[in-house]
């Protein structure tokens, strides 16, 4: 007979807000960093060029805040772009 | 070399000079890093600090294989496009990447660059200098290959663009 298996799934968006964090690289190109902005998180190019610009500017910039799950998947999306992007609890 | 958009499907390089063609068929090549500690901890940089211990470790064990397969991927497709590269002695080469390829060699170019800028580690000035040095060391013919890849990743992004 077959079992049922009820998962319960801990709600975590409402605890800590996560940030995903870009820092500075030499070596990408801003009009690449501005592309993986736009893919990643549908920015417009705008955005997205505001986002390099600050990264370019001050060493980083805070992507996305929010849930945990949320924030590691962009996180790993953004090292596959090979982007120096790091997961960091919001202040 | 001239890189452009062929009809909807393709990007088209052509005009590809012996020595660029080299370069090109260098990329894959570049993109190992050979065990490198440096160039390993660059292509897998650490996804947060080091107060996230378990994060970092299910990163290493299920995310980092991932990540792996992926600029094994790229490197790969980006080789065999190079196999259709035409060189005819005398004859400028010409080679056509699926548009579906586009992402793949931007990651790859993007690859190689990294390893370069890290193994001959150069600082943010240098890698923004485009100045033509007075002698060419070794060192300044690696900061051009990186130069070049550049100028490729930013002509298939117009491209994707357009």
């Amino acid at each position: 007979m077959a079992e049922t298996v009820v998962e319960t799934k801990v709600e975590t968006s409402l605890g800590t807000p996560w940030n995903v964090v870009v820092h500075d690289d030499p070596v990408n190109l801003m009009s690449y960093v501005t592309m993986v902005f736009q893919r990643v998180f549908g920015f417009s190019k705008q955005k997205a060029q505001h986002h390099m610009l600050e990264v370019h500017h001050k060493g980083r910039s805070i992507l996305w805040s929010g849930a945990r799950e949320r924030a590691e998947f962009y996180v790993q999306q953004l090292h596959g772009y090979l982007l120096l992007a790091t997961l960091e609890r919001a202040e | 070399m001239l890189i452009r958009r062929l009809k909807e499907n393709a990007i088209e390089l052509i005009d590809i000079e012996p020595i660029e063609a080299e370069l090109l068929r260098q990329v894959p090549g570049v993109c190992d890093s050979g065990g490198d500690d440096q160039s390993e901890a660059r292509l897998f940089s650490s996804p947060a600090d080091s107060s996230e211990n378990q994060f970092l470790n299910d990163w290493a064990e299920y995310v980092r294989p991932e990540l792996r397969h992926l600029f094994l991927s790229a490197r790969k497709t980006v080789k065999e496009d190079l196999e259709k590269l035409s060189d005819i002695p005398g004859r400028l080469g010409r080679l056509v990447i699926p548009r579906t390829h586009s992402d793949a060699w931007l990651n790859a170019l993007n690859q190689a660059r990294l390893i370069l800028a890290t193994k001959f580690n150069f600082s943010a000035r240098e890698l923004s200098t485009h100045a033509a040095p007075k002698w060419f060391s070794r060192r300044d013919l690696v900061l051009q290959q990186i130069n070049f890849y550049a100028e490729i990743q930013e002509r298939i992004i117009d491209a994707t663009e357009e």
